[in-house]
């Protein structure tokens, strides 16, 4: 392993009926990557618990649904329970590449930041484009992929997160940032490829309505919580 | 008069309902303290309106019920972000809760797995 100690190493993924997904998810995490693999459960109506159990995932039921980052906090707070250096969360649905899992890994191994995210800037339509560009200008945050659900927390960003400040955050976005920076972590962004999600909806950005209260939600959050400094290095180049 | 009997009836019903309620223990001890207190209020301006007209006229109010209506919208504002905040607490709990026992059904799970079947 590129890596010295894989026993440490924790890569959380929250699901929600995914079942169609999740298993390729996990045979891709273990053909590239060591550490153990986690799938939270996020009360799924499907078969997700135990298609992720059969392919060799530790799973954690939520009793009901908590949303995505309720979902990866559980995650975070099994990582912390158990002493894991380093995390990563990933999404369920195809869309992050495992063999990118070691651009997250490295800059942390070399004590450069304590979060990497994972950035794949060129997707999104020009209206997200404006929401995100909105978002920086507001928060401060200079960030190019607001919403990669792609990361790699060290054990200070892990305790952190599983605190219960982080608690009454909804995504793993924005709030999570700039709780991270008001903590003083340092934070890296490093560009990765992604695949097309292979059943081609976001979860986030679902319909117009969903949209609509993700942008008041996070607009509240930057103006709570908002900070004018630049906050994230970024890292050119693949 | 009679628009005073109107105002008492009103009044006291509201305050007749609200210790009802709080006697028939819908209301836990804390809130019903508040809704108590307000009780007694609906009643003494339901009984005695004039209150109003001499406070108004205190306060160089032109128009009294002005006066009624600020002060019940500014104490229904209060009361209403005091719930917000206290809401946001129990999600805040209920959630830490919905967690730490999905974690400890998985301690739970891997305890019966390495002791239980052997």
């Amino acid at each position: 392993m590129p890596f010295q100690d894989e026993s440490s190493l924790i890569i959380i993924i929250p699901a929600k009926n995914e079942a169609v997904s999740v298993a390729q998810v996990i045979a891709d995490i273990r053909m590239h990557f060591g550490g153990t693999i986690l799938v939270v459960n996020d009360a799924s109506t499907d078969d997700t618990e135990n298609i992720a159990r059969a392919a060799g995932a530790h799973v954690i039921n939520l009793s009901f649904s908590l949303g995505a980052w309720g979902a990866m906090q559980t995650g975070l707070r099994y990582a912390e329970q158990q002493g894991y250096q380093i995390a990563i969360t990933m999404d369920a649905d195809g869309q992050h590449r495992a063999d990118t899992l070691l651009n997250l890994v490295l800059p942390m191994e070399a004590q450069e930041a304590d979060v990497v995210i994972g950035a794949f800037t060129e997707r999104g339509s020009p209206a997200r484009q404006f929401a995100w560009g909105f978002f920086r200008l507001l928060s401060g945050i200079t960030q190019e992929d607001l919403t990669s659900g792609l990361r790699a927390y060290n054990h200070q960003a892990i305790a952190l997160l599983a605190s219960s400040h982080a608690t009454l955050l909804d995504y793993q976005d924005l709030g999570v940032l700039l709780l991270l920076h008001s903590e003083k972590l340092r934070i890296l962004e490093t560009p990765i490829a992604m695949r097309l999600r292979t059943d081609g909806k976001s979860r986030i950005f679902s319909s117009w309505w969903a949209v609509g209260k993700y942008m008041l939600y996070t607009t509240t959050l930057c103006i709570a919580r908002g900070s004018r400094l630049p906050i994230i290095k970024r890292r050119q180049g693949l | 008069m009679s628009y005073q009997l109107t105002s008492a009836f009103l009044g006291l019903s509201i305050a007749g309902m609200i210790i009802l309620l709080i006697r028939r223990d819908h209301l836990h001890t804390y809130h019903a303290g508040w809704w108590l207190l307000l009780a007694f209020l609906v009643a003494l301006l339901g009984i005695f309106p004039k209150i109003i007209d001499t406070l108004a006229i205190y306060l160089n109010i032109n128009y009294p019920p002005t006066l009624l209506f600020a002060g019940g919208m500014g104490i229904l504002l209060v009361k209403v972000l005091t719930m917000d905040i206290q809401q946001s607490q129990q999600e805040r709990k209920i959630r830490r809760m919905a967690q730490r026992m999905a974690l400890l059904e998985d301690e739970l799970q891997e305890y019966k797995k390495h002791h239980v079947s052997k």
